[in-house]
């Protein structure tokens, strides 16, 4: 395999902020007025990695980490402090309009689209300022159609969808154009189950029919799971980690937790009989245990069956971890290697080396 | 060329159905901006009531004025309020962000994006009242002059613009909002007037620092025959050009220090 051009080469990306410091009261705010207290606030710290084209990324990390200052850098929004980003040979806030026509963007919390107008209407304003010819357009809409099931949305006011509706419209607003790399800002935030399956379906989707590259972040750790096989961890604007998903879950795989309600209160001992010494157990309410295990070692389904067999269970469950959970552990125990130097990041399935 | 003509108005269209959409509002809104022009009209008559001229200018010299003004003003104020609401809308609320993701130059999206089609109400009037008065003064309408009623009206809309675009990018660099708006709005009200009754001082400002002066007054002369004023009446596309390009290079400017200050 020859090595193809990357969609995207970040090098030593930092971004610092001035905070401005309000004094608290009254007295306080008239000495703003007067002499404001700024902060410098690092809020990208010398990141760099490499995306090839047709990849998809998952860019996770607790608030603040940065996601959304990287992702302005490299839509071309942000001016970065210093450092280098190459999009197809571009420098995004250099050359923005050259670089905003092949680049698609959504931002979950914030519509692209034209509140006041039909979904439709926005669509042909969108397809003129990105200059698609007509035909070329309609032909996009209707196979953007086909997936995401928009058809009977497009004389619709865009005030008027639903959220989940109104996603679906923005995701194909963003695709008009047929960009080759896209940024995707919690692109499920506040959908119901069903919605988040039917975007995430479609980004499967788009990624195998049109080659799309795509950077997504997000807080959904399912997100992560079904889109990408590669990650990287931002935390207080640093790359804490950059490589596939699965060394992080094998990572995790050893603290897997297991949370059961009784009906009654039992004896810990009685629960420590089951799964033996390779399962810890704790009572952390009056009914409420929780058994922490290795679950390469012990099977979830083999403990839940063991308990339902010996006690009258009322409930029971076993919590996904949080990206939060899990970024807290690979800082507190190294749990994952770290990243490695700058531009040699592992590469993803199938990559090149 | 013509691409770029066509999704300019095709934008601008949108906007207008956008605002359509909601009727009641929009004929509420053309009721009350009647209205304030009315208002604005009955004020220089009820004057005419009291003084017998005003500095040297005659009742129909000043109607003639006040009515040509209301020309370029209301060719502005079908685009001027994004400009107006910009702060608040475009960078606390932070919609600015969305422009620059659009391969479109940001000041024409912003323009475009919202309009106020009940704004040509004051160009319709302004003409109607301009013309009469004319027709008092016994003016006759060459085609030079009609030629130059043109010339005065996009000139005065692209010197509003300017000021009230470099107004605007001020907000990028506070990222707050910035209370001079409505001080230097009001300064479009001495602008329908003749400049000589304001005295030397607040004359200079408004022909030189805020050139609303440029926006009526001065052109204005050419109809009135007032030849004192000669060489400034004609230099107006050039003030109107020279301002054009100094907004552009603000906003510019403006656009650079929010992408490497805003969050």
């Amino acid at each position: 395999m020859s090595t193809p051009e990357p969609a995207l080469q970040v090098v030593a990306l930092t971004r610092t902020f001035r905070v401005f410091e309000r004094r608290r009261g009254l007295v306080g705010g008239l000495r703003d007025l007067l002499h404001r207290d700024y902060r410098e606030l690092r809020a990208v710290d010398a990141i760099s990695f490499r995306v090839a084209a047709g990849e998809m990324v998952g860019l996770i990390g607790p608030n603040g980490a940065g996601k959304s200052t990287t992702i302005k850098m490299l839509t071309g929004i942000l001016v970065p402090t210093s450092g280098e980003i190459l999009a197809g040979g571009r420098v995004p806030h250099r050359d923005r309009i050259a670089h905003v026509k092949r680049i698609g963007a959504v931002f979950g919390q914030r519509t692209q689209l034209w509140w006041d107008l039909a979904v439709i209407e926005s669509f042909t304003l969108l397809g003129k300022i990105y200059g698609v010819p007509a035909a070329a357009l309609a032909d996009r809409i209707d196979r953007l159609d086909a997936i995401l099931d928009i058809g009977a949305l497009l004389r619709t006011p865009v005030r008027k969808l639903s959220l989940g509706q109104r996603m679906r419209c923005d995701l194909a607003a963003s695709l008009l154009h047929a960009p080759g790399l896209l940024f995707l800002d919690e692109p499920t935030i506040g959908l119901d189950i069903v919605a988040k399956d039917g975007v995430r379906a479609f980004l499967r989707d788009i990624n195998r029919q049109f080659a799309t590259t795509a950077i997504i972040t997000t807080h959904d750790l399912r997100d992560i799971e079904e889109l990408c096989p590669r990650i990287l961890i931002l935390d207080r604007g640093r790359l804490l980690y950059d490589g596939p998903l699965d060394r992080i879950k094998a990572a995790h795989a050893g603290r897997t937790r297991l949370m059961v309600d009784l009906l009654a209160a039992a004896p810990l001992a009685a629960l420590q009989a089951i799964g033996g010494a390779a399962v810890t157990w704790e009572q952390v309410g009056p009914v409420r245990y929780r058994a922490t295990f290795d679950r390469r070692v012990t099977r979830p389904a083999e403990l839940a069956r063991a308990l339902l067999n010996r006690f009258a269970v009322s409930d029971l469950q076993i919590p996904e971890p949080s990206i939060e959970s899990v970024i807290r552990r690979i800082y507190a125990e190294g749990a994952v290697p770290p990243p490695e130097p700058a531009g040699a990041a592992p590469p993803p399935e199938g990559g090149r080396r | 060329m013509r691409r770029v003509l066509s999704l300019y108005t095709g934008f601008f269209v949108q906007s207008l159905k956008a605002r359509l959409a909601y009727r009641a509002d929009f004929l509420s809104e053309l009721f009350a901006s009647l209205l304030a022009t009315a208002a604005g009209i009955l004020f220089v008559v009820l004057l005419f009531h009291r003084i017998p001229d005003l500095g040297g200018w005659r009742r129909e010299e000043v109607l003639f004025l006040y009515g040509l003004s209301l020309v370029p003003y209301g060719i502005f104020n079908i685009f001027s309020i994004n400009l107006y609401e910009f702060a608040d809308r475009y960078i606390i609320e932070g919609r600015f962000d969305r422009l620059l993701l659009r391969p479109m130059p940001t000041l024409a999206q912003l323009l475009m994006e919202r309009s106020r089609l009940t704004a040509l109400q004051e160009v319709a009037v302004g003409l109607g009242v301009a013309l009469w008065a004319g027709a008092r003064l016994g003016l006759a309408w060459s085609a030079v002059d009609l030629l130059w009623l043109g010339v005065v009206a996009v000139s005065g809309a692209v010197i509003l613009l300017a000021v009230f675009s470099i107004l605007a990018s001020l907000s990028f660099f506070f990222e707050d909002r910035i209370g001079v708006n409505a001080p230097v709005w009001n300064l479009i009200q001495f602008g329908r007037f003749p400049l000589p009754i304001f005295g030397p001082w607040l004359g200079a400002v408004l022909s030189w620092v805020i050139p609303f002066g440029f926006v009526t007054f001065y052109p204005a002369t050419h109809f009135l025959g007032r030849s004192a004023f000669r060489t400034l009446c004609y230099a107006t596309p050039l003030v109107a050009a020279a301002f054009a390009l100094l907004g552009l290079a603000v906003w510019t400017l403006g656009v650079r220090g929010y992408r490497s200050t805003g969050s």
